[in-house]
């Protein structure tokens, strides 16, 4: 080994800070998060689709020069892209077996099946944190009754449940909400619950109470954003499941009445003569099904972004 | 004494999503037989990840062996192909985990595990098989092993569950046994326990030993010797007494410093380490531990020390025991 | 065990109570009435009819009668067939069970092996096409499934090729049961695979598979005798809900391919607002569903050991 020159080995002593300064700065919690998500192509892809057809939802039904229950008799089950030379119509997704324009039609049902879902599962996630909160909080006894409450209403298949209540309450969107926000919120309060209950038993929970950290200060810098990210993810993954179940009850003759359209009476008008004008079928199929696959891709973005164990 | 296992200049790092990791930044080391070496130091020193490179556990990818040598008896395991892994693992060396509660299947018998590894090294039939693991369960005194043999891992105690895992490591008489932190998770009256039956078993079976652990009273009553690891490097090694009458590296030092001591005055106050680690994500350019060292100078900040031979088998990584060091820092170490 | 065995048969009683008093009451609470549809009744006709199925006497009669017939396995006669409803149950209920157990069947083992694919070859080609085929699943319903299968498959490649290979509609052949199995098992396949996938991915980072892989065994043998068989319990939890999601969704698929099961006759019931035949159906299903979330914990109970020990101790 070459002899090293003296003055290299001037005294310095530890350097605590700079040791400190040394492992890699600590972004927040949300902020990391969303650079995840932001890094997730997919994810940001279906966030896009999801507000573009939200926003286009609102907007088309206004602009279009048609509505949705005016009919063209002599243009009856044409098909996409037709032009009329005499009067100048232009029907984009062609019509239906009454002459209705189908693309003012899907994009008003988009805005009938979106406004379902959204509302139906924001009342969900209300009743659910609330339910769940006061659940998993208050513990014991209570708990105990809150949580065989949810067992027997879970044993009883949801949509035996909804069709049931679709069929007590007068027909309309509001029903459609109330059926399905009546049985929906029971896998939220669970999560809630949950997450509350292992929050209250987590070292760093009762370090803070140790510590002196006050109620509220253990809610609001440990309780809520922890338990957040778990509702987020599980309404971007409940929405979807809104949507199936409009759908499904709009097919089994039991949607929004006249003159309204969603999603689901038009796949179910959509049925009725596909095997020779399928695109009537196909266009809300797919609207359906992008809308719930841009949903569930999101959700599954959303849980990888907040997964801390994906940290590092 | 022959050489059961050497290592050479390994280095492991893991892929991930922030970069690469470097967990093990060049290690070396020697094992003979019947011998116990103790691998010390903090959580994140990459002490564990060096003990499962030796049998290829950690998952590749994310881990990666970037560089070295692992030479077990005459297996070079960094270039063995995973089948001839499958039949060095258990046979020529074992492993036991920190967690015993979580080291055994849940769901299948106690002795159908040991018989499982029996059967994979040994042509033996079921029936003596069975025989085998009663026996084993016998050897790390389980009693009641037969009716013990049918039972589920729950229903088993943390140190029940620690011999059953001894028991299966021993199954196929290994010439190396790595213990990962064994008694970590156990009660400290369980813990004596255990490293008595592990040191019965060294001496019975000849096999050596590498003892994980960041526990220092566990090193000073079964340990021969000791290498103490610091932000993926072996910053000092030598014998049980060299390390802890002589510790040349101010790392362990500070380790030692920080252990309480029975006849300590009561008046002195526990010391600890200022700093965290150094990020394994960025190794620093010099010495790892050169931002909390009291001692620290110039060069430690941007080279890394050598080996310095301090007495014999003694060795330990640190620039104050170049001959150019100025005497009043020799002084600061004594 | 024994206790595990009672605490569930007792919340399997109380589910069935709350549905049998849901439907009851939903029922008395319709709006309009079943007789009076299109067609104008004569005031002393619909006496009569009212008479007969007893919705003249008082609430708390009507719920006694209704509770005792229930018991005697007696769901009522059918207000728009005048048939009775255990009748029409006996006759539609095999087509329905058929396609919903191939479904059912069908769902789990395609289900769990593409799961199991998809953990163990995390990361590559094979688990991003497995994810991509459960998201889809998730996300189009099972009667869009169906239509287009049908389209394509059914009338298309029929068109195409001259060869029938699947029939449009009916549930005769083997080859008609193919295309309704599949629509309808679309969504709970889908399920199951990213479940199993979660659950997999989950015990494979276990540490006993780690001790495992230490012992020698190969990765075949580690997956199959260790790791499939730990992942597979919360799988076996769902399928009580998935039962309940195939039968639900085999109203549409039925509908869609005019098989002649229970699906069709509740969707027509409620189209002609048929109260005794909807809360017979609903009775029914509830009944079976209970009874099939019930044979499921008790096999969950039976697997884990777990449970039994568990259980045991109290």
């Amino acid at each position: 080994m070459d002899r090293i020159e003296k003055g290299r080995f001037e005294w310095v002593g530890a350097n605590v800070s700079e040791s400190e300064g040394i492992t890699r700065p600590s972004t927040s919690y949300w902020r990391d998060a969303m650079k995840r998500l932001f890094k997730n192509k997919i994810a940001v892809f279906c966030l896009f689709a999801i507000v573009l057809i939200s926003i286009l939802a609102v907007i088309i039904p206004i602009v279009s020069p048609y509505t949705i229950s005016e009919q063209h008799l002599t243009h009856t089950n044409i098909s996409m892209g037709f032009k009329d030379p005499v009067d100048g119509h232009i029907h984009l997704f062609g019509t239906d077996t009454l002459g209705r324009d189908i693309f003012t039609r899907v994009w008003s049902g988009a805005r009938t099946s979106l406004f379902i879902s959204f509302t139906a599962v924001f009342i969900n996630v209300i009743i659910g944190i609330i339910y769940g909160g006061i659940s998993g909080y208050i513990g014991g006894m209570l708990d105990n009754i809150m949580m065989r409450i949810i067992e027997i209403i879970n044993g009883i298949p949801y949509l035996i449940i909804v069709i049931l209540l679709m069929m007590v309450l007068p027909a309309g969107v509001m029903t459609m909400v109330i059926a399905y926000a009546a049985v929906g919120w029971t896998g939220m309060a669970r999560l809630v619950r949950g997450q509350i209950m292992a929050l209250k038993q987590q070292d760093y929970v009762v370090a803070a109470k140790v510590m002196g950290a006050d109620t509220k200060r253990i809610i609001f810098k440990h309780l809520i954003p922890n338990t957040l990210s778990i509702i987020i993810v599980n309404i971007t993954l409940a929405i979807p499941s809104a949507i199936f179940t409009e759908a499904f009850l709009s097919f089994i003759g039991l949607g929004v009445p006249l003159p309204h359209a969603s999603w689901g009476t038009l796949a179910n008008d959509g049925v009725k003569v596909f095997q020779i004008y399928p695109s009537q079928l196909i266009i809300p199929a797919l609207y359906i099904s992008i809308t719930m696959l841009s949903f569930n891709l999101l959700g599954d973005g959303l849980r990888d972004a907040f997964d801390p164990k994906l940290r590092r | 004494m022959n050489k059961i296992l050497q290592i050479k200049d390994l280095r492991v790092s893991f892929d991930t999503y922030a970069g690469e990791v470097k967990a093990v930044r060049g290690i070396s080391f020697d094992i003979h037989e019947g011998e116990v070496l103790a691998i010390v130091g903090e959580s994140g020193c990459g002490k564990s990840v060096t003990a499962q490179t030796i049998m290829k556990l950690n998952p590749m990818p994310p881990a990666r062996i970037a560089h070295g040598d692992i030479l077990l008896g005459e297996h070079d395991i960094v270039r063995a192909s995973e089948k001839e892994m499958m039949k060095i693992r258990g046979k020529e060396v074992s492993m036991i985990f920190q967690d015993p509660m979580t080291c055994l299947n849940p769901t299948m018998q106690v002795g159908k595990q040991l018989t499982e590894a029996i059967r994979h090294h040994q042509k033996l039939s079921k029936e003596e098989a069975n025989k085998e693991a009663i026996r084993l369960l016998e050897t790390v005194n389980i009693p009641n092993a037969k009716q013990r043999a049918r039972q589920y891992p729950h229903e088993f105690s943390g140190g029940m569950r620690q011999r059953v895992m001894i028991a299966m490591a021993l199954s196929s008489s290994p010439k190396l046994l790595i213990a990962d932190e064994p008694t970590t998770a156990l009660d400290v009256t369980i813990q004596a326990q255990i490293m008595d039956l592990l040191l019965e078993i060294k001496q019975k079976t000849n096999t050596a030993i590498i003892l994980i652990t960041h526990d220092l009273g566990v090193v000073a009553s079964v340990a021969d010797r000791v290498a103490v690891m610091y932000a993926g490097k072996i910053v000092e090694t030598g014998t049980a007494k060299n390390i802890f009458y002589h510790p040349s590296h101010p790392y362990t030092r500070a380790l030692l410093k920080s252990l309480p001591d029975t006849d300590m005055d009561r008046s002195i106050r526990l010391v600890s380490i200022p700093g965290t680690p150094p990020d394994l994500l960025n190794p620093p350019a010099g010495c790892g531990f050169a931002s909390r060292c009291s001692n620290c100078m110039k060069i430690c900040q941007t080279d890394l020390p050598p080996e310095f031979i301090i007495d014999g088998g003694h060795v330990a990584a640190c620039w104050l025991h170049y001959e150019n060091c100025p005497a009043e820092l020799e002084g600061v170490k004594n | 065990m024994v206790k595990y065995v009672g605490k569930r048969l007792l919340y399997a009683f109380l589910t069935l109570l709350v549905l049998v008093a849901l439907t009851f009451f939903m029922m008395r609470l319709l709006p309009g009435d079943p007789f009076l549809g299109e067609k104008v009744v004569p005031e002393t006709t619909l006496k009569a009819l009212n008479e007969k199925y007893g919705l003249d006497k008082p609430m708390i009669v009507q719920l006694a009668m209704y509770v005792k017939n229930i018991f005697k396995g007696d769901l009522g006669l059918s207000m728009y067939y005048n048939r009775s409803i255990n009748d029409i149950i006996a006759q539609a209920f095999p087509y329905s069970f058929d396609l919903g157990i191939r479904s059912l069947i069908f769902a789990a083992i395609t289900g769990i092996l593409l799961g199991v694919v998809a953990a163990v070859k995390r990361g590559t080609k094979w688990d991003t096409a497995a994810m991509l085929l459960a998201v889809i699943g998730v996300s189009v319903p099972s009667f869009i499934i169906g239509a287009l299968l049908q389209y394509f498959l059914g009338l298309k490649l029929f068109e195409l090729t001259g060869i029938k290979f699947f029939p449009i509609t009916g549930w005769n052949t083997a080859l008609s049961k193919i295309l309704p199995s599949f629509a309808l098992s679309f969504s709970s396949l889908a399920t199951v695979s990213r479940l199993m996938r979660t659950s997999m991915l989950d015990t494979l980072g276990q540490d006993y598979i780690k001790t495992a892989k230490s012992k020698g065994l190969s990765q075949k043998k580690i997956i199959i005798k260790h790791a499939v068989r730990n992942a597979i319990m919360p799988v076996i939890t769902v399928l009580g809900p998935i039962a309940a999601s195939v039968l639900t969704g085999a109203f549409v698929v039925e509908n869609i391919f005019s098989i002649p099961g229970m699906g069709k006759f509740f969707v027509i019931s409620i189209q002609n607002r048929d109260y005794t035949m909807i809360s017979g159906i609903t009775l029914f299903y509830g009944v079976f569903l209970v009874a099939a979330n019930l044979i499921v914990d008790l096999l969950y109970g039976f697997i884990d050991p777990r449970v039994k020990l568990v259980e045991g101790k109290e």
